[in-house]
């Protein structure tokens, strides 16, 4: 990779906090339909900012008004404190890189990447160098001559992403950039992004309904469903902190258990299921004592048969299906009529257990997080895996 | 996988062709030869003499006023190609890009006018352009004019307007279609860097529609190329075109071989432009057959 592309956006990602994008009170109306509701953000100059979330929560929406392809209804868009809510899309310095990649099919590679400094007037003879420069940066020197269809899927990504680059926008905005590849090379092209993200130092904002790629690449997650932000946080945070049941059951892959509430304090509460008194993390506001609600552990904190004393809540069930996933094995543990899962690594498994085995499983009080019993509707069933 | 590509296909691939062949042989080759062979035989009154010449050509190459007709002909239908782009790529325009609603409905109007009859609407044009016509009534009634004006009809504005009108359609339709082919997202990129909508239009939408331009190019030169209906009914003194040149030799002097040496010329015309206009827009129009 080329290192000295754009020094001083290196230089400002660590000594400048401005802001590169903000929203304010952002909300867009598509008729009655209520795409976007009241987004307000702040994205660093320099920061990977993904909106994350399934396929109509309004991500790609909220990325066109961004870009200036759509208007708000309602709000301000601002774009270096600059307020650009009424400017249009080609008076915006930032740019898009599009799903289907949006190559000029008449133009070769060289004149797509060209297309841009172009409309600024520039000459060819001067765009020359910057050309070869932002080709070498997506590592398709050499292909200046091609066609758009004479590229692989991949290849036309990064021509894209080429295209975009080459005016050094102030935010580059992608739209689930690399849906269209397959896995192998969707992973390969993850590297590639942010490495180029890392390099040039100019803000990504990143729109995918996949959660590992918003999590392995993001400095920030904007989590959203049906038109609303549920949560804005760091990877870490949005994982071990969800604040929503629909962001806890969005990322990763959960166990949701109905309990009552006994009791609670400033450290820890108590609940009860099917009989069974669980330690868990201290209530949010709106959660009262005496009321069902919903408790969540992550599959990969619950241990089999855990050393004696080791964790707060012990509970005994009864093994049911056992699934081996390559690195790690899935148990589905039974107690009355609840159900949890349990991942455990292929290496820590024992593997003198089997189906029907009466064991015990155990986590930590910090590993169960409350949610009201109201958000249960939210909550998306089966983890959304990357298909 | 076929490692040798065969120079012949296999026999199987005539046998499918076959309709499609004699198709052509029998409408288009054979007429054509037989045309070709008329051009050099001679008319003796109303004997048709069967010895090979190359009067009717010599005829033709040494008299200047066939040349000049041509030239004429050439000229009007290169003006009237160039009105009808010039109507039909913006309303195509406007039906593909502009319109939210209503779009198939607007298409049909546009092309509403093929399914009457290509007399009738001749007919209306006269109706239109004519001493009492709507353009004359319409100026008396405003009294911008006292006397109807004569210099509508009968003339060679007369032959260009309806021309453009009859050929309008067959621009609209091809460019139409390409319009509608291109993807919309490639305008979004275009105004996305920085393109205004007539810069997007110059650079992207106008070279991506191309091919269809140039179809309803060639359509409306080879419409207006050979056309002797328009220019007899609303040509007066200035309507004599190529065409009607032909029309006459066959039709009123029944000198056929003359009549088959210019059909012949004007045929030799066409295909060269045809050519000419064909090998530029799959050159340049190549790329949207991915």
């Amino acid at each position: 990779m080329d290192l000295d592309f754009h020094p001083q956006h290196i230089v400002e990602l660590y000594m400048d906090d401005a802001t590169a994008i903000e929203l304010q009170n952002l909300t867009k109306r598509f008729d009655e339909v209520v795409a976007v509701d009241n987004f307000n953000v702040k994205i660093q100059k320099g920061e990977f900012f993904s909106l994350l979330g399934p396929s109509g929560c309004g991500k790609t929406t909220t990325l066109r008004v961004v870009a200036g392809l759509e208007g708000p209804s309602k709000g301000t868009v601002l774009l270096e404190g600059k307020d650009v809510t009424g400017v249009p899309a080609y008076k915006r310095n930032v740019n898009t890189v599009f799903q289907d990649y949006a190559l000029f099919p008449h133009m070769n590679v060289k004149k797509n990447v060209y297309f841009p400094l172009k409309m600024r007037k520039i000459s060819l003879n001067q765009a020359e160098p910057k050309i070869e420069r932002v080709l070498r940066l997506v590592n398709m020197e050499g292909f200046g001559k091609r066609l758009p269809q004479q590229l692989s899927g991949g290849q036309r990504q990064r021509i894209a992403l080429a295209r975009s680059l080459v005016n050094e926008p102030a935010a580059l905005l992608l739209d689930e950039p690399l849906g269209a590849l397959d896995f192998k090379l969707r992973v390969a092209m993850q590297k590639v992004l942010k490495d180029i993200q890392r390099n040039v130092g100019i803000t990504f904002v990143y729109v995918t309904h996949d959660q590992t790629e918003a999590m392995t690449m993001s400095d920030r997650i904007a989590v959203m469903k049906d038109g609303h932000v549920h949560q804005i946080a760091s990877p870490d945070e949005i994982y071990n902190d969800p604040e929503t049941a629909f962001v806890a059951s969005f990322i990763g892959d959960m166990n949701f258990l109905h309990g009552i509430i006994k009791s609670g304090s400033e450290k820890s509460a108590k609940a009860d299921i099917s009989g069974n008194i669980i330690n868990t993390r201290k209530l949010k506001q709106g959660i009262k004592t005496g009321e069902e609600a919903l408790l969540c552990i992550r599959v990969e904190r619950v241990e089999v048969n855990p050393l004696e004393g080791k964790l707060d809540n012990v509970v005994a069930c009864t093994l049911g299906r056992i699934v081996f996933r390559g690195t790690d094995y899935e148990a589905t543990c039974r107690f009355d009529d609840s159900e949890i899962r349990a991942v455990v690594s292929a290496t820590a498994w024992d593997h003198g257990l089997k189906e029907g085995d009466t064991i015990k499983i155990g986590f930590k009080t910090d590993d169960v997080i409350v949610f009201p019993k109201s958000e249960e509707k939210d909550v998306i069933k089966y983890s959304v895996e990357a298909v | 996988m076929e490692l040798k590509k065969s120079r012949f296909d296999p026999p199987r691939s005539y046998i499918r062709g076959t309709p499609i062949i004699l198709w052509l042989l029998f409408l288009v080759v054979v007429p054509l030869i037989f045309t070709f062979a008329m051009s050099f035989y001679s008319s003796e009154g109303l004997v048709l003499e069967k010895t090979f010449t190359l009067k009717n050509y010599k005829v033709f190459f040494t008299d200047p006023v066939y040349a000049r007709i041509l030239f004429k002909s050439l000229r009007l239908a290169l003006g009237t190609s160039m009105l009808s782009i010039a109507m039909a790529y913006p309303l195509a325009y406007m039906v593909s890009f502009k319109m939210v609603r209503g779009r198939n409905l607007l298409f049909m109007m546009c092309i509403i006018p093929l399914w009457v009859s290509y007399l009738v609407r001749i007919i209306a044009w006269r109706s239109i352009l004519g001493n009492r016509g709507v353009i004359n009534s319409l100026l008396l009634a405003i009294g911008i004019i006292q006397e109807p004006l004569r210099i509508f009809l009968y003339n060679r504005f007369a032959i260009a307007v309806t021309l453009t009108y009859i050929c309008i359609p067959f621009v609209f339709i091809p460019v139409y279609t390409s319009l509608e082919k291109i993807p919309r997202n490639i305008l979004n990129a275009a105004s996305d860097l920085g393109a205004s909508e007539f810069t997007s239009f110059i650079n992207v939408v106008l070279p991506l529609s191309l091919p269809g331009l140039i179809t309803g190019f060639i359509f409306s030169f080879i419409i207006a190329l050979g056309d002797y209906i328009i220019p007899l009914q609303l040509g007066g003194t200035q309507g004599i075109m190529f065409g009607n040149l032909i029309w006459s030799q066959f039709g009123v002097a029944f000198n056929w071989p003359f009549g088959a040496a210019l059909g012949f010329v004007l045929f030799i015309i066409s295909v060269t432009i045809l050519g000419l206009t064909a090998k530029f827009g799959s050159t340049e129009g190549g790329f949207l057959s991915e």
